[in-house]
C-alpha cells in the first residue's frame, strides 16, 4: 500500500517537473529581445455589436525582466492613449497610464488590474507577461484543442504573485510548444478564456498572430491580430519610461 | 528615367513623412442649459461649438514637433467674435482662434528638453492638485473647466527610478476668470462690475520637481517660484455712476513647497499631495493646501474618495477669485462606471465639512461608432451665498454635449 502511494507521490512530481519543463520551453521558444506589432481589436459585445480599436505594441526584454508600451491609434477618441507596463520576475507588474485629455500619466494601482482594458475583454492583468516562475504547475494531460494536439498544464500563482485569478489550465501544442488555449479561474468559475490562432514562424519563433479573449461572464470577446509583427527590433531603454510615455504618445 | 527616379524619391520621402506625423482633433458642440437665471445674467441656454486639431511631427529620434489649435463660437460671448488669433492666452474672453500648443522636443537619452507652448502637470492627486502650478485653467464656468498651455522650456532628465524635472517660463499666463457680467461672478445683487483690466507680473517662473519611483511607491518633492496664476481683486479708479465697481486683477507672487506620494495597495492605492505657499505680495494669504485620497477598483466601478484641508499661516485679504481653496476643507468624490465598450456614467462630488456648499455632477456617456460620442450631465449646487461652492446655487445646469473625433 504504501509502495504503491509511493510510486503515486513519485509520478505525480515528475508529472509537476513534466509540466514546468514545458512551460520553461514554451518561454524558452518564444524568447526575444524585443517586438513590435501593430495590433487590430474587434470588440464583440454580448449583443454582437462590433467595435474596432488599434494598438502599436513595443517590447524590449524578455519574460518577467522586460518592459512594454502600448499606444492606441484607434478609434480618434482614443488615439495617444498609452500603457507603459514594467514586468519584474518576482512580483506584479508596475503599470501607468497616459492619457492625453489630461497631459498627465497615472499609475494603475494593484486591484485596477482586473479592469478591462479600455474596452476590450482584455483586463491590464492579462496584458502582463507571464514568467515560469511566478507560478505553480501540475499536469492535467493531453488534449486536442482547436484541432492541435496539446499538454493540459494548470498553473496557479505563487504567494508573491497577486493576480486576479486562482488557477488557469493551459493547453500548450506538442508540435512548437506554443501556448493555445488559457482559460483564467475565479473561485472555481472559468471567468476569461483566450484562445490562439493563425500560427505562424516569424524569424523562427513560432507564433500566434490571432488572440481570442472571451469574458465568460460578460458574453464579450475581443479578436487581436497581430499585423506587422516582428523580432528582435533594434530598440532603446529609455524609450520604455514615464518621459518616453509622456514624449511619444501624441 | 530621371523623372522616375524622382517620383520614386518622392514616394519614399511621403512615405517617411507620414509614418513620422500623426494628427488628431475633434468637433464639439454643446447646449448648456440653466434652469434659474441670476440677476447680472438672464441667459438660460448656451450654444457652444469647438474645434481642435493637434498635428505632431517626428523628425528624427532625438526631434519632434507638436502644434495644436483651438476654434470656437458660442452664443453667449464667453467665446470672443474679434477674428484675432491668441498666442498667451491672456484674454478675459475665450479667444475665437487660439494656439493650444507650439512645442519643439530634442531627447537624447535620459534628457528631454521641450521648448515653447506646452502643458506641464505635477502632482499625483485626481480631484484637486496644490502642486500643479504651471497648470492654468479656463473658469468661466467655474465648476467645468480646462487646462490651458504655458510658454516655457521644460528640462527632464529621467534615470533609473528619478526624474528631475526643471521648468522656466518666462511669459504668464493667467488662469480665465469668469466673466464679470455673467451668471458665475455673483456679485451683490444690483452690484455693476466692470472689469478694469490685469496688472500682470513681468517676471517669470520657475520650478523645480524630484520624481522618485519605489518599489511599489512613488513621491515627489517640487519646488515653484512665480506668480499664483488665480488672481486677487482689488477695486480700483472712481466709483461708477450706478451702483458698481471697476475690479482689477492682480496675480501675487507665490513661493511653494510641496510634495506628493502614491502608494498602491492590496485593496486601495493611497495618494496625498500637499503644498505650502508663502507670498511676498502684501494682500496675498500664506497657507498649506492638502489632499489625502483614496482608490479603489471594484468590478468596472472605480472609487476615489478624499478630503481637502487647508491651513491658512497668515492671513491678509479676502477678495480672491481661488476655486482651489474655495474646495479645500471638503470631502471630494468622485465614482466611474464603465457600462461597457462604448457607454459609461460617472459621478463627481464636493461637499464642505461645514454643510455649506456642495456640488455633484452626473454624466453619462456614450460612444456611437468610431468617431461619435454623446455625453449628457447634470451639475447640482447648493449651499450658503457665502460658501465659495454655495454662491453659484442659482447655476445648477444641464448640459449635452457631441463630439465628432477624427
Amino acid at each position: 500500500m504504501s509502495k504503491a502511494i509511493l510510486c503515486l507521490l513519485v509520478s505525480g512530481l515528475a508529472w509537476a517537473e513534466d509540466a514546468r519543463q514545458i512551460v520553461e520551453e514554451a518561454q524558452r521558444r518564444s524568447r526575444s529581445g524585443s517586438e513590435h506589432y501593430e495590433g487590430s481589436l474587434q470588440v464583440i459585445n454580448a449583443r454582437g455589436k462590433i467595435t474596432a480599436k488599434r494598438w502599436l505594441y513595443d517590447r524590449i526584454g524578455s519574460h518577467g525582466n522586460s518592459k512594454a508600451v502600448l499606444r492606441f491609434t484607434a478609434p480618434a477618441e482614443v488615439k495617444g492613449v498609452a500603457l507603459l507596463i514594467v514586468n519584474h520576475p518576482d512580483r506584479a507588474s508596475d503599470q501607468w497610464m497616459w492619457t492625453p485629455a489630461l497631459e498627465r500619466d497615472r499609475r494603475i494601482a494593484l486591484q485596477d488590474r482586473r479592469t478591462r482594458f479600455f474596452g476590450t475583454d482584455f483586463s491590464f492583468e492579462d496584458l502582463e507577461e507571464r514568467d515560469v516562475g511566478q507560478y505553480d504547475y501540475k499536469m492535467l494531460g493531453e488534449e486536442t484543442a482547436s484541432g492541435a494536439a496539446c499538454w493540459k498544464i494548470e498553473s496557479r500563482p505563487k504567494q508573491s504573485k497577486i493576480s486576479q485569478y486562482d488557477r488557469s489550465i493551459l493547453w500548450i501544442r506538442k508540435d512548437h510548444y506554443v501556448f493555445w488555449q488559457i482559460e483564467n479561474y475565479t473561485k472555481d468559475r472559468p471567468v476569461r478564456r483566450a484562445t490562439y490562432a493563425d500560427l505562424q514562424e516569424v524569424q523562427s519563433i513560432w507564433t500566434a498572430r490571432t488572440v481570442e479573449m472571451a469574458d465568460l461572464r460578460e458574453n464579450s470577446r475581443t479578436i487581436l491580430k497581430l499585423e506587422k509583427l516582428e523580432y528582435n527590433v533594434p530598440m532603446k531603454d529609455d524609450s520604455f519610461t514615464l518621459q518616453a510615455l509622456r514624449r511619444e504618445s501624441r | 528615367m530621371r523623372a522616375r527616379g524622382l517620383v520614386a524619391a518622392l514616394i519614399s520621402v511621403a512615405a517617411c513623412m507620414a509614418q513620422s506625423f500623426s494628427q488628431r482633433g475633434f468637433l464639439e458642440t454643446q447646449l448648456v442649459g440653466y434652469p434659474q437665471t441670476a440677476w447680472n445674467d438672464s441667459g438660460r441656454a448656451i450654444g457652444e461649438s469647438l474645434l481642435r486639431y493637434e498635428a505632431f511631427y517626428k523628425l528624427s529620434s532625438g526631434w519632434q514637433f507638436s502644434g495644436g489649435i483651438d476654434a470656437r463660437a458660442d452664443t453667449h460671448r464667453q467665446d470672443a467674435r474679434a477674428l484675432h488669433l491668441s498666442w498667451n492666452d491672456r484674454e478675459i474672453q475665450r479667444p475665437a482662434f487660439e494656439v493650444r500648443r507650439l512645442s519643439a522636443i530634442y531627447h537624447r537619452g535620459p534628457l528631454t528638453i521641450e521648448l515653447g507652448r506646452q502643458f506641464i502637470r505635477w502632482g499625483k492627486a485626481d480631484i484637486l492638485n496644490p502642486t500643479d502650478r504651471f497648470a492654468p485653467r479656463d473658469f468661466l464656468g467655474v465648476v467645468d473647466n480646462e487646462f490651458l498651455a504655458v510658454t516655457g522650456a521644460r528640462l527632464t532628465y529621467e534615470r533609473g527610478g528619478e526624474t528631475l524635472d526643471a521648468v522656466w517660463v518666462p511669459l504668464f499666463t493667467p488662469s480665465r476668470i469668469p466673466l464679470f457680467d455673467q451668471r458665475w461672478l455673483v456679485a451683490p445683487a444690483g452690484l455693476r462690475v466692470v472689469d478694469a483690466g490685469a496688472h500682470y507680473p513681468g517676471g517669470s517662473q520657475a520650478g523645480l520637481r524630484w520624481n522618485h519611483l519605489g518599489a511599489g511607491y512613488e513621491c515627489s518633492l517640487s519646488f515653484y517660484q512665480g506668480f499664483n496664476n488665480l488672481p486677487l481683486l482689488s477695486v480700483v479708479g472712481t466709483p461708477l455712476p450706478a451702483p458698481g465697481i471697476w475690479l482689477q486683477r492682480l496675480y501675487p507672487q507665490m513661493r511653494m513647497y510641496g510634495g506628493d506620494a502614491a502608494v498602491p495597495l492590496k485593496l486601495l492605492t493611497v495618494k496625498g499631495e500637499a503644498a505650502y505657499f508663502t507670498s511676498s505680495t502684501p494682500q496675498a494669504d500664506n497657507y498649506a493646501l492638502y489632499v489625502i485620497q483614496l482608490e479603489r477598483q471594484q468590478g468596472e466601478w472605480m472609487f476615489v474618495g478624499g478630503y481637502a484641508g487647508q491651513a491658512v499661516t497668515r492671513k491678509r485679504q479676502a477678495l480672491d477669485f481661488a476655486p482651489d481653496r474655495g474646495l479645500a476643507s471638503a470631502f471630494l468624490g468622485r465614482a466611474t462606471w464603465t457600462i461597457d465598450t462604448n457607454r459609461s456614467l460617472a459621478f463627481e462630488a464636493a461637499a464642505r465639512q461645514n454643510g455649506d456648499g456642495a456640488w455633484l455632477k452626473a454624466e453619462y456617456s456614450h460612444a456611437l461608432g468610431q468617431h461619435w460620442r454623446v455625453k449628457a450631465a447634470f451639475t447640482l449646487i447648493r449651499g450658503s451665498p457665502g460658501d465659495f461652492l454655495g454662491q453659484y446655487r442659482r447655476n445648477s445646469h444641464g448640459a449635452l454635449t457631441v463630439r465628432y473625433s477624427f
